[in-house]
């Protein structure tokens, strides 16, 4: 996807490592995996210090999630895509600024970034399945058909059930399975205590479950 | 129930998307990284003519700006 870069800097071991699993994910099948969170400190130190390569692969180990944690919080595809750009430059030009803290994971700053983003642009929009009645993107080579179908009415069904969520609701449960945080990051990201966050999580997602079943299963509810 | 942490996969981008976002992200981080005579330098070889007369231009309207500017503000 991005045009392929190598590591810049002489002595680069960790990158050249990671680059090895950066390279097979663009260029085969490969799974994407997630960094381990020291992996990642010591990618935003060379990040700060001018190293493209740590730059890219910060990039790669959070656009997805950023991409699909402001697409649960937005109306469209469009708009996730305008945030997540939005999103993902701050925090590629704010590096300086991040602050470690122990137990607060790196992709909490960058979530919470994402959050502010979609936040601040979209706030008095509701998430909808389209607003320009466009086409879905064709599914890839090889991908089955009838299983590309089911995703899309899955996907269709958790946005129409976000979509109808309070907003305090539908920005923590995106950022508990969009986003993928704990509870007291999600509570630090939107200014709660980790306990109420908990609570709401869970009330949130047997709702949101729920809806979704009903969403997929119109005739099944209706007996 | 609906396994909400599963559904929450098909929200990831398609190709398509990944590519625009990656382009646009990627440009302006360039573009940012890119020194101005740099930028000279590249509109210099791709557009040789159109950058000279861009930069004679320029040149010219801060000369002509110049004296104009300094009788406007003598004058009020």
């Amino acid at each position: 996807m991005i045009a392929a870069a190598t590591p810049d800097r002489a002595g680069d071991s960790l990158l050249a490592s990671l680059w090895t699993a950066f390279s097979l994910r663009h260029g085969g099948d490969e799974p994407f995996v997630p960094l381990a969170e020291d992996a990642i400190a010591r990618l935003v130190e060379q990040a700060r210090a001018g190293a493209t390569g740590a730059r890219q692969l910060l990039y790669e180990q959070h656009v997805d999630r950023v991409f699909r944690t402001v697409r649960g919080m937005l109306r469209s595809d469009a708009d996730a895509e305008d945030v997540t750009q939005d999103a993902m430059l701050t925090v590629l030009s704010s590096l300086h600024t991040y602050r470690p803290r122990p137990d607060v994971r790196f992709a909490a700053w960058v979530m919470a970034i994402a959050a502010n983003t979609a936040r601040r642009r979209f706030r008095r929009r509701r998430p909808e399945l389209t607003e320009t009645g466009d086409l879905p993107d064709i599914p890839a080579f090889g991908v089955d058909p009838a299983e590309a179908l089911d995703r899309d009415r899955q996907r269709r069904a958790l946005l129409v059930a976000l979509a109808e969520l309070p907003d305090r609701e539908r920005e923590v449960i995106t950022l508990r399975y969009g986003a993928d945080l704990n509870a007291s990051e999600i509570g630090a990201a939107v200014g709660a205590g980790s306990a109420a966050i908990r609570k709401m999580l869970e009330r949130t997602r047997v709702r949101l479950g729920a809806r979704i079943d009903e969403l997929l299963n119109p005739e099944g509810v209706a007996r | 129930m609906n396994d909400v942490g599963d559904a929450w996969t098909t929200l990831e981008p398609t190709l398509p998307q990944r590519q625009r976002i990656d382009a646009q992200v990627f440009a302006w981080l360039e573009a940012r990284d890119t020194p101005l005579a740099v930028e000279w330098l590249r509109l210099f070889k791709a557009e040789p003519f159109s950058a000279a007369g861009l930069l004679a231009t320029s040149a010219v309207s801060l000369a002509a700006a110049t004296p104009v500017f300094w009788l406007a503000f003598g004058l009020f």
